[in-house]
């Protein structure tokens, strides 16, 4: 089974985000980069269909040099082929120029799935699977959270998580894009060691054109959320402040 | 008429597969290549490890039958138990270990990292501890850029050490007592002891990474090194004649791992520090605490590096203390449970055990009668104070850093 994970950096929210001067982007001098939690997951789900069924995984990370840690590290896991695509965290925000681009790096090469994260945390935005299936004419679910292989009848079967706890079981013929929510496991830990030893010799594919210019998406404004003065502490000993809750959880109809 | 049972049937089949005999020979290869590594040959099943293994009782393997294990080419068995995440690292087994075996350093260590390459999976909590350190050099997954801020909010003038800049003492503050709310606070009255003391001190600031000991026990050694190869780049940037620690962790890793590393320094822990100046000390401490104290000693101060003395001297030293002793003392202490990545282990190691090491420890401590348990090491703060909250002793027995009482016979009475 041919395999391909897409994944990108995202600025890491422990770092508090800085807006640079003209108030459209954030400051990347300030932001500190990490792999999108949802594109792991993605790699997660692809190492266990590996581990079951044998194949190939194929790891594009789309970012600055911090995506090249993430291939040594992919790969450390399991991951065979490294494919290095730069690009800046502007361009990377915008999904409609960067499943144009990614469109044109996938294209000649054959894979039964590709999976993804369903979003990044950068844009929440989630639609690079789907668009990059639009452009291939190729069948897209997201939100998984398992996906299952038959290689002889060339199909998957997903689970995919709907609100109120619905579950929907689908079969997809390959090949095919998923979005993954989240792998059957949690992502699996890789020591350093393993990610030094594999980074002495690791190849990567290294593509570094300019994202394509398609119209998509123009940020007008950034602007960080304004502390309001909405909370009220309750003051008092344990049985004025149970009062107060009761008292209020009644004004408002809940009890 | 019953057959008369023969030798054969008397005796468990025992086929080992062969491939878990190379990877236990590759596995014992590299533990002999260890500095005295070859002791792990001299094992004569005494047992004592294992009668001395605060977690013994709940492993599959505990250290006797591990080793035996290991003679045996059942490597693959001892890795699909539970028992080489059952160890906190407490060193009592290599201690009394008459063959001089490093259990811990060498064979519980190696395990992990063998288990590590493997990919064989870690326990939750302990992986994310990795991942963070690796990230931002603390396993809390705080900013490094914060990692000052434990001074904030107060008067307290705590001098951050440039590149370039030099001072005689260097503070290593460490994880716990730089990001930890409960050691945050311990940490700023020493802060106040150094500067009554007038010391001319400093710290790395933001450029201080964990020293990562608890990592290195936890079988990532790879970890341990990218965290010692930051310190050790940022400690030569300053000038300074020692390094004082607050973590017993972080003293068994300077002292103990750095050199092996290529970094020698002059390593006091705190309680060492302040009895090297207790003269000066004394005359500040005028008010009387009037309180019946009992010390528990750390396992990488005790155990692992000997230090016994200085930290019951210096509570002996503050007015109105009466030092008491719990039954297992010194040598013989009973380990909080949080070395070895056990802080990260707690809830995996709660459902093997019935009343956690924690637990045990405070009973014992209210058992001297003590109103306040004394501790030496950040990990013990919040381990033993939660462990108050559960055994029902609120109220009754309070765990303090030795460093919060000194403050509080500092203040005017």
């Amino acid at each position: 089974m041919d395999l391909i994970v897409l994944m990108k950096q995202v600025p890491d929210v422990v770092e508090e985000l800085v807006i640079d001067d003209d108030g459209k982007a954030l400051d990347t001098d300030e932001v500190m980069y990490i792999p999108n939690e949802l594109d792991e997951h993605a790699l997660e789900q692809a190492l266990l269909l590996k581990e079951q069924h044998g194949g190939k995984i194929t790891v594009i990370s789309v970012g600055g040099d911090e995506a090249k840690d993430a291939l040594a590290s992919a790969v450390a896991k399991g991951a065979d082929e490294a494919v290095y695509v730069e690009a800046e965290m502007e361009g990377q925000c915008d999904n409609h120029k960067l499943a144009s681009h990614l469109d044109g790096i996938i294209k000649g090469r054959t894979f039964d799935m590709l999976l993804t994260g369903v979003q990044a945390v950068d844009d929440i935005d989630g639609s690079v699977g789907s668009l990059l299936a639009t452009h291939m004419d190729l069948p897209y679910v997201g939100g998984l959270a398992k996906v299952s292989a038959d290689p002889g009848r060339r199909v998957t079967t997903v689970e995919k998580e709907f609100p109120g706890g619905l579950l929907g079981e689908m079969e997809v013929t390959f090949p095919a894009i998923l979005g993954v929510q989240s792998a059957e496991q949690p992502p699996r830990y890789v020591p350093v060691s393993k990610v030094m030893q594999t980074k002495k010799t690791l190849e990567v594919e290294e593509l570094g054109d300019e994202l394509p210019e398609v119209s998509g998406l123009a940020i007008q404004e950034m602007v960080l959320p304004e502390p309001a003065e909405r909370a009220e502490m309750l003051e008092g000993d344990g049985e004025d402040v149970a009062a107060r809750i009761v008292e209020l959880l009644q004004e408002r109809g809940l009890l | 008429m019953q057959d008369e049972p023969t030798t054969q049937s008397l005796l468990p089949e025992i086929t080992i597969d062969p491939a878990s005999k190379e990877a236990t020979r590759d596995y014992l290869r590299r533990v002999i290549a260890l500095p005295e590594g070859q002791k792990i040959q001299n094992c004569i099943q005494c047992g004592t490890c294992t009668g001395g293994c605060p977690h013994g009782h709940v492993m599959d393997f505990a250290p006797r039958k591990m080793i035996a294990a290991l003679r045996a080419g059942w490597i693959d068995e001892i890795l699909t138990s539970d028992t080489i995440w059952l160890c906190v690292a407490c060193y009592t087994c290599a201690h009394r270990c008459h063959a001089g075996i490093e259990l811990v350093d060498h064979m519980i260590t190696s395990m992990r990292e063998e288990f590590l390459i493997k990919g064989a999976g870690v326990p939750t909590e302990l992986q994310s501890a990795f991942e963070r350190s690796g990230r931002y050099g603390n396993p809390f997954g705080e900013s490094p850029r914060k990692r000052g801020k434990w001074t904030k909010g107060t008067d307290l003038e705590v001098r951050e050490l440039k590149a370039g800049d030099s001072a005689d003492v260097l503070w290593f503050v460490e994880c716990f007592p730089a990001f930890h709310k409960r050691n945050q606070e311990a940490s700023r009255d020493f802060a106040r002891i150094l500067n009554a003391l007038k010391v001319d001190y400093g710290t790395l600031g933001k450029d201080e990474w964990c020293t990562g000991d608890g990592r290195r026990l936890g079988g990532e050694k790879g970890l341990f090194e990218v965290l010692y190869e930051h310190n050790a780049a940022e400690l030569a940037k300053r000038e300074f004649n020692e390094i004082l620690v607050t973590d017993p962790h972080a003293y068994n890793a300077l002292v103990r791992e750095y050199p092996t590393l290529g970094s020698t320094y002059k390593v006091t822990h705190y309680s060492q520090f302040l009895m090297d100046r207790i003269e000066e000390l004394k005359p500040l401490m005028t008010k009387s605490l009037d309180l019946k104290v009992t010390y528990h000693d750390p396992c990488y101060l005790g155990r692992r590096n000997d230090i016994y003395e200085p930290p019951r001297e210096l509570l002996a030293s503050i007015p109105g203390v009466k030092l008491v002793e719990m039954d297992r003392n010194r040598e013989d202490a009973l380990c909080c449970g949080g070395g070895g990545g056990g802080v990260w282990l707690d809830s995996f190691i709660w459902e093997h055990t019935e009343v956690p090491l924690p637990e045990q420890r405070v009973k014992e401590a209210a058992r001297t009668g003590a109103d306040v348990m004394a501790v030496a090491c950040p990990l013990e703060v919040s381990r033993f104070e939660d462990a108050v909250k559960t055994a029902g002793l609120e109220g009754q027995l309070a765990v303090k850093e030795i460093t919060e009482l000194i403050a509080e016979a500092m203040e005017p009475s």
